[in-house]
Formats: structure tokens, sequence, C-alpha cells
């Protein structure tokens, strides 16, 4: 491994009397305090997360009124958080395979977007809602009926992911 | 000393402690306003109009709390230490005049100020070293270790500046020949303020007020990333509202002293000129005072805001090594000229 | 013998074994999905394709004789190479449907796929479309779609089960499985089918889509349908038993067990009629009560019953531990030798391969341990005809299906007291004056004996609120593992049972015993002591596969351990 070594910084006169560098510092922020403001001021002006944004993670709801999943449980399996609880069962539909359980328990939920990445069907993904306040536990646990979210609504998502596979 | 007498300065008190009081909150309210500018926030603007009473939720929510004694304190000293320094903060405010002229009112001359004791100089000296009590007491009989460490760090700290302090005042009486602060602002009619004539002894006198009044960068005793708050670690509710009040008040306090030494206090340069009634002209300087007091705290805000907090060590040498000899350098090249115009 | 060399390994083996054979003798993993231990060569997966030095091609491992000095590769990188190219071929025409396929997870095409398989496709055809979801039986269901064509399913039932009910159909890419006309595959070894699908194609019809592999825990066990005692393993999720899949016992089972015990030997541990806690009948009408005050009303009401007028039914369903203990209790603190099983025989189901009449799965363990009456004087037709005469007058019952026996249980009816130790209801826990509840054979630690002699271990597969304290005997999976108490999936059943030995052994303890036993290995330890036939023998010492009791020693089907085998 390469050894640098930074020799030790030597003060000049001026900066050795601290109160002109002090003044320079006054300077800037005085600056500082006359320039735009950052502050967006939250419950009134909302924040719109771009598509990358991984906000709540949701299921995709086909136009035809069906999810997409398939309960295969691999969400499931990956989430570090176990926070998915997923139940199968069998359905007239061609996929054979739906959801009879699908809940998402958003306390244990760290948005890491595994279960996204992992799904074979593109049928959960993160959403831009980031707005998620329980004041009873179970509140935070999200069934089927929450987590359904129609694909045209999630369009710019699924677009982002499919243009970085 | 009459009875009228003894109302009138009652009245001055209860004046001063209100505009204090006042101040202090919204000082708290332009803490958090310059704050969140310097770091391009908008800052508390939530509670009344811009957020100006802000402050006062803040009170409200301090008072409410719950005051908490640690079990190993000392019960009484841990209760006196908030109401000493907070004493010696407002005392201190006694001595200074905020407008020359004298009013005529129920027979008599009022002169804006207090008391006019004709050791001013000594006394405020003599407070604002008291006010190191409450802060090493409160260390002290919290039983923490960082509080303890809060206070000895303190008390180290005032006897370093308090030196500096001292020397640095030594060049205005010299010039001034009095004790007496009135005397002293007096003496700086028009431009002939003692920053002008005093420039070296005035930045050690400020950096000297900053150090004392425990201020960005000298605010090692309540150093948060080390001391977890140092001396009012174990204070809660009320009584650290105390503190927090004694601090604003010590910055007021600090101005004002800075203002009537060095910035001509009261005075309005060539005010005289334009011959005003004599009511005007109090109206005048006391606005003056106002203004430049205000200018003061402004500075001290900014500086917390822009500079950060020095090494301990780095604040005992500045203190011993750098401060002191400047100061008494001052003292002997002013004598020296003071000799040579003579 | 003869020497071949296999991956620069030499081995000795006989002319007569083929590559595949001798190469898993000697614990060396030849992949393949056609060939079966138990079942006859057909060589048409391809698969097993090794390298032979000297010969001109690759050759199947599974039906190539081993010759003298033959140079077996199956790691060189033409054998790679071939392998490849099977699975390419195998991929071509197989669905993208792991999501939907119950296999996954133990799917052996998916394991395969990650082992040997380049990880991609060159074939960008349309992939062949076939039938889905077919019902070949009342129990299995077909996907012809995912079916490789090993034929392995076509075999079992043919030459194992000797039920041929399945063959191939079409030819090409279009072969599939079919049914001969008018038949259905509905043998009582139907489900072993899926078992031995090394893919999707064939699945359990009950089980369908109830829960990952990976989702459940895994906990080797005895069958308790009958008194062949199949090894099999639990498959738990949620404190329930899922589905039962027979397990590798070449003394007891092979690789199989027959349909009536996977689907209906363990569905009263999480039936309706399960009982939860014990009860007591108060003034006539039976009440939910403690443990501690059932147990107390029950011994003090038994201890004025002592001598030839009280009885004990032992349970050819509970294990031998249990039954020892059952013995005890009435010989020593009931003083009476009025003490014997019921049968449960099912006169004509029984078979060569693993079906037998007697459909409990240890009457041959209650018997060693000491439920066996003194004389014909005092075995169940005497206790049936003293409950009828008056002369007994008190029953303690521990077999949760004595309700079968209509004449028992009208003699029953006779009786002034009677304590039932059982775990579902039924028309004896009607008539129990005290009802404790007992654990299944999936909730407790204990030995089954089957009628061969075979002595298996049985471990907890199932937690009741008795057999928390043992999680370190438990298989967990990750479910169980982290589950919180605010997890809707954490929040398991858990039943107030107890084992019914150790529901004697505190019966025993009221009534003024001097012994008692905590831990079911304790009682093993004491019946290894004093009962001949296990000198010598732990638990630990029963391994996976058991313990065959007497000097007759099994037959093995092979010299080595299929599953115990991997790459
Ligand atoms: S991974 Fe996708 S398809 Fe599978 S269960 Fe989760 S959401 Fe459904
Ligand atoms: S985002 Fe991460 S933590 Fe949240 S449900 Fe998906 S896999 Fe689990
Ligand atoms: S048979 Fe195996 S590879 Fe095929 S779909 Fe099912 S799990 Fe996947
Ligand atoms: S159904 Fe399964 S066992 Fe039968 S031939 Fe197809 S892949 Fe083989």
């Amino acid at each position: 491994m390469e050894v640098r070594t930074q020799d030790k910084y030597t003060l000049t006169f001026w900066e050795k009397l601290y109160i002109p560098e002090i003044l320079k510092g006054m300077k800037l922020t005085l600056e500082q305090m006359l320039k735009k403001k950052d502050t967006r001021e939250y419950p009134e002006e909302k924040w719109v997360p771009p598509p990358s944004y991984r906000g709540a993670p949701v299921l995709v709801l086909e136009r035809n009124g069906v999810e997409r999943c398939v309960a295969c449980g691999l969400c499931s399996r990956v989430c570090p958080a176990l926070a998915i609880e997923v139940q199968a069962a069998e359905t007239e539909h061609e996929k054979e395979r739906y959801p009879e359980l699908f809940e998402i328990n958003m306390l244990r939920c760290i948005f890491c977007g595994f279960c996204e990445e992992v799904c074979p069907e593109e049928a959960i993904v993160m959403s831009p809602t980031y707005e998620m306040v329980f004041t009873r536990y179970e509140d935070a646990i999200f069934g089927k009926d929450k987590l359904l979210m129609s694909a045209e609504e999630l369009a710019p998502r699924l677009e982002f992911l499919r243009s970085h596979r | 000393m009459d009875f009228i007498d003894i109302v009138i300065a009652l009245i001055k008190i209860v004046v001063m402690f209100a505009v204090v009081l006042v101040t202090v909150a919204e000082l708290v309210y332009t803490e958090r306003k310059i704050s969140a500018w310097i770091q391009n926030r908008i800052g508390p603007n939530r509670v009344g109009w811009r957020g100006l009473l802000q402050p006062y939720a803040d009170v409200i929510k301090l008072v409410l709390k719950e005051d908490i004694v640690p079990t190993a304190a000392n019960r009484f000293i841990h209760t006196l230490a908030p109401i000493i320094s907070i004493g010696v903060a407002f005392s201190t405010l006694a001595v200074i005049p905020i407008a020359g002229e004298t009013i005529s009112m129920f027979g008599r001359e009022i002169q804006m100020v207090i008391a006019d004791v004709n050791v001013g100089v000594l006394y405020v000296l003599a407070l604002t070293s008291m006010g190191v009590y409450g802060l090493t007491l409160s260390g002290w009989s919290s039983n923490n270790k960082y509080s303890l460490l809060g206070g000895l760090r303190s008390s180290a700290q005032m006897i370093s500046y308090e030196l500096s302090m001292g020397l640095s005042v030594i060049g205005v009486i010299m010039i001034t020949g009095s004790l007496q602060l009135t005397e002293i602002v007096s003496h700086q009619s028009g431009w002939m303020w003692n920053m002008v004539l005093q420039p070296v002894g005035f930045i050690t006198f400020v950096v000297a007020a900053f150090a004392e009044t425990n201020r960005t960068p000298f605010d090692l005793p309540e150093a948060e990333p080390e001391l977890v708050g140092g001396y009012h670690t174990e204070y809660s509710s009320f009584k650290f509202a105390l503190f927090f009040l004694a601090e604003y008040a010590n910055m007021i306090t600090a101005s004002a002293i800075i203002v009537t030494l060095y910035f001509g206090g009261w005075q309005v340069p060539y005010l005289e000129l334009l011959a005003l009634p004599t009511g005007v002209v109090v109206v005048l300087q006391i606005l003056a005072f106002i203004v430049k007091v205000a200018f003061m705290l402004f500075v001290f805000q900014w500086v917390r805001w822009t500079v950060p907090r020095f090494r301990y060590d780095q604040l005992m040498d500045l203190g011993w090594k750098v401060m002191l000899p400047i100061a008494l350098a001052n003292v002997i090249v002013t004598g020296i000229v003071i000799l040579l115009i003579q | 013998m003869i020497t071949i060399t296999i991956d620069g390994k030499e081995i000795q083996t006989e002319p007569s074994k083929t590559i595949i054979e001798a190469a898993f003798e000697h614990g060396i993993y030849v992949p393949h999905f056609c060939w079966h231990p138990a079942l006859s060569i057909s060589g048409n997966c391809r698969m097993c394709l090794v390298e032979v030095e000297k010969m001109p091609k690759q050759v199947i491992a599974c039906s190539t004789r081993c010759m003298d000095g033959m140079v077996v590769h199956v790691n060189s990188e033409k054998a790679v190479q071939a392998r490849e190219a099977v699975m390419e071929f195998i991929l071509i025409n197989h669905p993208l449907d792991c999501p939907i396929c119950d296999e996954a997870g133990e799917c052996k095409l998916q394991d395969y796929a990650y082992h040997y398989s380049v990880g991609e496709s060159r074939f960008d055809e349309e992939k062949g479309l076939k039938r889905k979801r077919v019902a070949l039986g009342p129990r299995v269901l077909f996907d012809a779609e995912r079916c490789i064509s090993c034929s392995r399913c076509i075999r079992f039932c043919e030459d194992l089960a000797g039920y041929p009910e399945l063959t191939f159909v079409e030819r090409g890419d279009h072969v599939t499985i079919e049914t001969f006309p008018g038949r259905q595959l509905e043998n009582p070894y139907s489900m072993n089918v899926i078992d031995i699908c090394p893919v999707g194609a064939l699945t359990s019809r009950d089980f369908r889509f109830k829960a990952r592999a990976w989702d459940m825990s895994e906990t080797p066990g005895v069958c308790p349908g009958c008194a062949r005692g199949c090894s099999m393993d639990m498959w738990v999720r949620q404190n329930e038993i899922l589905r039962l899949t027979p397990r590798e016992n070449q003394e007891v089972n092979n690789f199989w067990m027959c349909d009536r015990g996977r689907l209906e030997s363990f569905r009263h541990v999480h039936e309706e009629t399960r009982i939860e806690q014990p009860m007591l009948r108060k003034d006539g009408v039976q009440l939910a009560v403690g443990w501690d005050e059932a147990l107390a009303a029950a011994a003090s009401e038994l201890r004025s019953w002592k001598g030839d007028t009280v009885a004990v039914i032992a349970s050819p369903y509970d294990t031998c531990e249990d039954n020892f203990l059952a013995a005890r209790f009435a010989r020593e603190i009931l003083t009476t030798q009025f003490l014997d099983i019921l049968p449960h025989v099912e006169a004509g189901d029984q078979d060569e391969f693993l079906l037998r009449e007697d459909k409990t799965p240890n009457s041959a363990g209650a018997r060693i341990a000491g439920v066996t009456p003194v004389d014909d004087a005092h075995n169940l037709d005497s206790i049936v005809e003293g409950l009828q005469s008056g002369k007994i007058k008190a029953v303690v019952v521990s077999d949760v299906r004595a309700h079968e026996h209509a004449g028992f249980m009208q003699a029953l009816g006779k009786a002034q007291f009677v304590v039932a130790i059982v775990s579902n209801a039924s028309a004896l826990t009607e008539r129990a004056d005290v009802v404790l509840s007992a654990s299944t054979f999936a909730e407790k630690l204990g030995t089954f004996l089957n009628f061969e002699g075979q002595l298996q271990l049985l471990r907890p597969a199932v937690n009741t609120t008795e057999n928390e304290r043992w999680m370190g005997a438990f298989a967990m999976s990750r479910l169980d593992k982290f589950a919180s108490e605010f997890d809707r999936w954490g929040r398991m059943k858990r039943y107030d049972a107890r084992s019914a030995g150790r529901v004697f052994s505190l019966l025993a303890q009221l009534m003024g015993g001097k012994w008692g036993y905590d831990h079911p290995e304790d009682i093993f330890e004491e019946m290894a002591k004093r009962i001949e036939a296990l000198h010598g023998l732990t638990y630990e010492g029963l391994g996976r596969w058991g313990v065959r009791l007497g000097s007759e020693q099994p037959g093995h089907l092979l010299p080595y351990k299929y599953s115990d085998v991997r790459p």
C-alpha cells in the first residue's frame, strides 16, 4: 500500500493572528445569510419523488383488476426485515396462483427494495409513497386492500425499472 | 434618599427587568433565525407572526416539564446555583447609563441609570466574576462527572480571561481618569470613542467578554459532544430555563458594557450641534444606546454560528500566552502615550 | 472384484454394477434425473453423461457397467460440456414456472440449473405449450410443460407399487404422460411419484400452494398410520403440519410411504376436535379447568378405586415411554392387573409393499413397555366383562381411538368413573369425568416400535405449552426464529397438552408414587435398565433410522444412503 505523508500545515503570520481569519469567516456567513433559502415548508409544499425513489412497497394491479403477484413468496424470503407475509391459493386465472393473503408490515420494512428486485413478475414495486403515520400497531400492517396500486399510477417507476435492468 | 427616590429606583428596576426579559426571549428567536439564515434555512416561522412567539412557546414547554433533582445532588446548592447566575447577570445592568441627559420629573433630576456608582468599572468586574459561582456550584452540586467538568472548565476559563479583561479596561480608565461609567461615557463625545483610542484594548476586551459569557467559540463548559451539556446536564424545567435566561442576560450585559466602555454608550456624535430639546435628546440617546447594544448582540450571535469551538488547550494558550501579554503591553503603551501627550 | 478409477479415485467394485452405482457407493455424486437407486434403469435423461477414457463418446453412467481398469471422469471438461448441453436441451421447452411451481426450492432441475448449467439459453423460438393442471388422480396433479420425461413415475407405479397406471404418449417434443384409458393414478402409493418426480410436473393436490419449501421446518418423525412406522419428515409452518414426506430408511420403508399415512395420519393434530385444555365434570357438565385442578380431581377420585376395581387402557398410538409409565401407574399406584390396549386392525388392508392391517404405530412397543396382561383373566375381554358386570368401576383410557370399539364403549357406559388422557374429542371424552388433554405423536419425544422390531425415535415438530421448554429439540424455520409477538405470522396456535407419559407420572406423584419423570429421555433410560430387549440403548444410539431389536437384522436395498451422497 502506498503511504503518503502530509506535512504539518504551518500558519502564516496573519493566520496566526486569528482575527483576520475570523473576519473572513464572518464575511462568508454574512453572505450566506443573504442567500436564497433552501427550506421546503413540508406539509404545505409536498415533495414529488423522482422515479428512482424507494417509497412504500406496493402491489401492481393490472388493468383487468387482478394483481400481478403469483404469491411465489420470493419477496417474503428475500426481505431482510421479514416484513412480508404471503399465503398463496389457487385461482381460475391462467397464472394458477394468487396471494390469498399479502401483508407488509410497514414498521418492519426498511425500504431496501429487495422485494422489488427479486420479484419475477414485476408485481411488487417501490411506490412514491413516503407518508406513513400510524397510531396503532395494526394499522401499520398493510393488507392487499391498502397495497394494490394501479399500473398506470406506477408507470414512472415501472419505466425506470425497465430502463435500468 | 427619600421615599420617592426609592420608588423611582424601583420603577427603573422593574422597567429594566421587563425590557431585559423580553429581549432575552426575542434573542432566543433571533439566535435561531440567524443560525437558520447562515445555514440557508428559514428558521422558526410557525408560532405567531413569522414565528415571533416561538420563544414563549419554548418557555411554556420548559416550565411545564418535570423538575428533576438527581438523588445524589446537593439539593440546596443545586437550587441556589441558577439563582446566582441569573442574579448576577441582572445586577450588572444596574450601573449601565442608557442616556446622558437627565429628565426633570416630580421636581427631581432623574438620571438614566439605576445606580451611578463611582467605582462602576470595578462593580462590573466584580459581579461578572461572581457569575462563575453559579456555573461552578451547579456543576459541583449535580454530582455528575460531566457537570463537574463543565463547572471546572468555566471557573478556569473565567479566571484566565478575567485578567485580560481587567487589564484591557485599565487603558480606558487611564484615558478617562475615572471609574464611574457615566464619566467614561461622557468622555467619549463625538467620535472620540474608546474603540478608536484603544483599538487593541477593544479587541482583547471583546474577546474576553465572549469568554466571560461562555459564548462560542468559548462555550467549553457546556460543550455538548464531550460533556453532554456540561454544568446544566442535570437541570431541567424552570431551573434550566434560568440558566438559559442567564446566558442571554449575560450576553445583553456584556454587550451593554462593551457599548459603554468602547462605543461611547449613549453618545450620538455631533448631536449637540442640532440643539434639540432635552426630551428628544434623551430619546435619541436611548435609541442610540439600544441600536449599539443590538448591533453587539448581533455580532455575538453571528460569531457563534461562524466560529467553531476552541480546543481546551487552545483556549488556555490564547488566554495566558496571547491575551495577557497583549493587554499588558496595551497598558504600558497607553501609559507612555498619555505621558508623551502631557 | 475389479478396479475402476473415478475422478482419480481408485475404486474396488463388481462388474455387475453400473458406473453410477459404483460412484454413489463411494460417495461420488453423479448428476442424474431419471436414475433412481430403487427403480429400474431407463437411461433417457442423459444427465449422467460421464467421460470414460478410450471410449469414443461420453457414456451414461446409469447403464454402463463397470469394467476392470476403466478410467471415468465425472468432472472433466468434456463431461461438463456434455452436461451443459443436456441441461440446455432439457430447458428448451421447460416453462419459466418456478414462481408458481410447488417444487421450487426442492427441485432437482432448479438445483442443477445452478450447478451444471451455463445460465442462459440460445433458444429464441416459442416454447412448446402443453396441458397444465391435469388431475391424473384424486391426489396427484400433473403439469405437462414441466415434465422432463424421465419416466420415474411410470417405473414406480409399474415396478414397485405394482399398479401400472401411467404411460408415455405421443413422440418427440409432444411426448407427455397419460393414465391408461379408463384408469386413474389412484393406487394407495400414488403420491410417491410426487417425491421422485425430479421436477414439479407431479404435485400434491392436498398440499398445493400451501407453503414454500423454505418456509417450513422439517422434523424427522415416524408415521403413526400403521404398524410399518414409515420414516417420514413433518413439514411445519406457523406451528401447523402442512405435509408429510417419506424419509429414506432402508430398514423400514426405503423411500416410500402410503397415501393414507401421508394425508391422514396427522390430521387429528390440528383438527377441530382437538382438546385445548383439561376438562372436569362438575354437576354433570364438563368444564375447562387448569391442569392442577384436573389432575387433583382425577387423583383423589382414583384413590378410592384401588385394586381390581379399576382398569387402565393404554394406547398403541402413544410412545413406548407413555406406555411404560401407564403400566407402572396401573401396577404400582393403582395396584391393578387390569391393563391392556385396544386393537385397531383393518383386516385385509395389507400388502407386501408397506401397508399393514394393524393401523396403530406402536402396538409392539406398548407390549414391550409392559402393557401386557398377566393372564387371560386380565386381558381386554376380561376388562370389558368386568365393566359389564360392575366389578370394574373406574377406567383410565389413553387411547384416542377407543370410541371406535363399540363393545368397549358400551361397557364403559357402566363405569362409575372414567379418566380420558387423549388429544381429540370423541364419544370417549363425552363419557369421561376427567379429560386430560394429551399431546399427539407430533408434539413429543419418544419411541415407536414397528411390527418388525424397528425401534425409531420420534421428535416433536409442533409446539405445545408443555414442550416449549425444549426449544433445543425443535427444528426451527426462519419464521419461527424471528417472529415477534407483533407479527401476525408469528401468532401460532398452541394447545395446552401434555404427553400421556407425563400425565401418568404426575398422577402417580399425586397418589403417593415415589417416581416421576420430567423428560422422555429419562424414562427411556429407566426402560433401558429394566427391559431386557432395550438394554444398552439410548436416544442418541437410535440415530436417524432407529435400531432393530432382536437378533434378525434387516437386509438393505443399497449398501449406502442415497440421500447422503450430495454434490
Ligand atoms: S415476489 Fe412478486 S410474485 Fe412473488 S410473491 Fe412477491 S410480489 Fe408476488
Ligand atoms: S423494501 Fe425491503 S424491507 Fe421492505 S418489504 Fe421489501 S424487501 Fe422487505
Ligand atoms: S419444475 Fe423446477 S425448474 Fe421447473 S418450474 Fe418447477 S421449480 Fe422451476
Ligand atoms: S412426470 Fe415427473 S417423474 Fe414423471 S416422467 Fe415427467 S418428470 Fe419424470
